[in-house]
């Protein structure tokens, strides 16, 4: 019994294996490297920071497309100068020359070096990953001074005529200067940049505003709804799946529908609403920011508030109809019905709903992407809008990264206020 | 349901169904209209006079949006039967056996599921364009696991906890080993909880935007939230196409829904009740 038992064991494991591997694989890893990330001036269009340096490094592969020919065009240099001029070249190439060996005292670095020195002989081009080699931070601002000198030497001499093959040196010289890269970490200045400015500040208010209002008239339409539909009727398919219609249709299109109908000038709900008086004119809608954030919210709710009415109306049909039976025997009215027995029994169902809804509603991304942008002037734009911003308009990954750290520790928040509320309801065996 | 319906009922059930359709049926009118009708004095009139089928044309002949259409089928047909299948096993095993960890497991399960997209996005866009995946299928279906796989365990293990368990104690008295019992008595009974489960996850990659948005942006590749979206212009939005392709789209899900209501509503209640 105690070995099969071992056995049912094992086999559990193994069977949850691929699944836990998976998931830790594409999104727990993916979370922490985020917070990673986030700790570098990480810049996709900048090639000296378009990977993460802790440390001093240095591309090889730049350094030895110049790095030879300069030294060799010196030296040619240096048999045809005289006098002042070829005191001075001496003087750099033998600093060159120093700093080199200075560089390739490391045996690791050495390594690398001859490694890279002869792919590029062979003219081919070296993998990303051998050709950046990290140094130690002496030697990388040792290099760096020494490169400097270099250019300014070279360039006071070439501008003074003095120098044979003037333009080539001054380009060899420039094309070493790229090659030490500076680390790019920043520890947590993207996170007191962010916490300090104001339009932060501004899109967690925004999507505060949107999640609290349209949730709230989400739970109030939804169980409304739910109430009212809880009963024995014909056509209840057929209502089943005009509620599942909204729902299932993608976010975007709908965006996209309703900003047909918001137009300014043709736009068909702008008009009824400008007719019945929500709104002075029909552009209103969306081109003012309370407009706006209203638009967004009523798209919201129409999509999901039937959702919500189905999730409140499984959890109204587990009560049991003998408890409204035995409460209007005892006198009850229909509120003290709903007060005494529905809300207590729904309770942990609208918890649920609540959870989904509120967490669902605080990553907004597609909704207001496609029908506002984060318009006008900035007044619907959410955390998650800003994030996606920051990535990929400013090609800034560092503080997208941080910004999407922010929003994750937001949900995290909100999680647990609810599990805590929940208990351990949600994941307990219902056996 | 204890309650009859009566005529009152009926007529708040018709207007509550007329707001929730109206959008729809608004853009089916509009996606007859010729484009004229679109704008000014006429874009109010509900019907047109001179019906035409100029704008679904168009949304063929001038827009990739077959491409689009095939494009989201593979990619969400894959990420499905994938997902399910590896989430089977798994859920299998939280639901029926008996191991140590099961509900941190499940913890950590549902905590994946409630993960702000916009949180894994970087690493994962990077992963892709180290491995140039960008513009392809498979660059969408690895991030597509991040909430598939969650969400079809999360259905799954509910499904497989409403299988009698009297049936496995049976299975294992006459000798068969939980590997068996997993393949002969259990997935049989759990076809129908799979396929709830198969629609759902369906649905939610059939529908992903920011991952989409962002990993395909090559015409060839995009799907069709990404690809309508899209249809928009810097300065011109041609509303006619738009609606045709939103009608398009719809008429799918509409069936689909009508068919499988009552398994979608199983699945959409199933995590969230207690019974």
């Amino acid at each position: 019994m105690k070995n099969e038992k071992k056995s049912e064991r094992r086999l559990a494991y193994i069977l949850v294996a691929p699944s836990l591997l998976l998931i830790l694989a594409v999104a727990i890893w993916p979370v922490i490297q985020s917070f990673y990330f986030s700790l570098f001036d990480y810049r996709l269009n900048n090639p000296a920071k378009s990977s993460l340096h802790l440390d001093y490094s240095l591309n090889l592969e730049r350094y030895l497309e110049s790095y030879p020919f300069l030294m060799s065009a010196l030296k040619q240099e240096i048999t045809q100068a005289t006098g002042d001029e070829k005191e001075q070249l001496t003087s750099i190439q033998q600093k060159l020359q120093k700093v080199d060996e200075e560089i390739r005292a490391d045996e690791e670095v050495a390594k690398r070096y001859e490694q890279i020195d002869e792919i590029l002989n062979n003219f081919e081009v070296p993998s990303e990953d051998i050709k950046i080699v990290s140094i130690d931070e002496q030697a990388a601002q040792h290099l760096t001074k020494t490169i400097n000198e270099t250019k300014q030497t070279l360039k006071t001499l070439n501008e003074n005529g003095q120098l044979k093959q003037g333009d080539k040196l001054t380009g060899l010289a420039n094309g070493l200067s790229g090659a030490v890269i500076e680390p790019n970490f920043v520890g947590l200045a993207h996170y007191k940049n962010y916490l300090s400015d104001a339009r932060l500040w501004k899109a967690l208010w925004n999507t505060t505003v949107f999640t609290v209002i349209s949730v709230s008239i989400e739970l109030v339409l939804g169980l409304a709804i739910a109430l009212l539909i809880n009963k024995a009727f014909f056509g209840r398919g057929l209502v089943r799946a005009t509620i599942l219609i909204p729902w299932a249709i993608p976010t975007a299109v709908s965006a996209l529908m309703w900003k047909f109908l918001y137009d300014g000038q043709n736009g068909i709900v702008a008009k009824y609403f400008a007719d019945i008086g929500i709104i002075n004119n029909m552009s209103e809608l969306l081109t003012t920011g309370a407009g706006a954030m209203f638009a967004v919210i009523f798209s919201d709710v129409w999509k999901t508030t039937p959702y919500m009415a189905l999730l409140l109306l499984a959890g109204l049909q587990t009560i049991p109809s003998s408890l409204y039976e035995a409460a209007s025997i005892d006198g009850a009215t229909k509120w003290q019905q709903f007060v005494k027995i529905t809300l207590p029994l729904l309770k942990s169902s609208i918890l649920v709903a609540l959870l989904f809804r509120t967490l669902d509603a605080f990553r907004v991304f597609d909704l207001i992407f496609v029908l506002t942008g984060g318009g006008p002037a900035n007044s619907t734009e959410t955390i998650s809008i800003l994030a996606y911003k920051v990535m990929f308009s400013q090609t800034n990954f560092g503080g997208g990264s941080a910004l999407a750290v922010i929003v994750f520790i937001c949900v995290a928040i909100i999680s647990t206020i609810y599990i805590k509320f929940l208990g351990a309801d949600l994941i307990s065996d219902r056996k | 349901m204890q309650k009859k319906a009566g005529p009152l009922f009926y007529v708040f059930l018709f207007v509550f169904v007329f707001l929730v359709m109206f959008p729809f049926l608004w853009i089916l009118l509009s996606s007859i209209k010729p484009l004229s009708e679109l704008f000014g004095e006429e874009a109010f009139n509900w019907f047109t006079s001179h019906p035409t089928l100029k704008s679904y044309v168009s949304v063929f002949v001038n827009y990739p949006f077959v491409k689009y259409l095939w494009n989201s089928t593979v990619i969400a047909t894959i990420t499905t039967v994938y997902t399910v299948f590896v989430a089977a096993f798994a859920a299998y095993a939280i639901a029926r056996l008996d191991f140590k960890g099961k509900s941190i497991i499940l913890g950590i399960v549902l905590s994946v599921s409630m993960f702000p997209q916009i949180a894994t996005i970087s690493p994962i866009y990077m992963f892709v364009k180290k491995f140039e995946l960008t513009n392809s299928y498979l660059g969408l279906i690895i991030p597509y696991t991040t909430f598939a796989l969650p969400l079809s365990i999360w259905l799954l293990v509910t499904f497989f906890r409403k299988i009698p368990f009297d049936l496995e104690e049976a299975a294992k008295m006459d000798g068969a080993t939980p590997l068996q019992t997993y393949f002969k008595v259990i997935l049989p009974l759990a076809v129908p909880g799979i396929f709830t489960t198969s629609i759902l996850v369906f649905i939610a990659a059939w529908n992903e935007f920011l991952f989409a948005l962002t990993i395909n942006t090559a015409e060839d590749y995009k799907t069709v939230p990404v690809g309508i979206a899209m249809f928009q212009g810097q300065y011109t939005i041609p509303w006619g196409e738009i609606s045709a392709a939103t009608v398009i789209v719809t008429i799918p899900l509409v069936i689909m829904v009508l068919l499988f209501q009552r398994r979608i509503v199983s699945g959409l209640t199933s995590g969230s009740v207690k019974e």
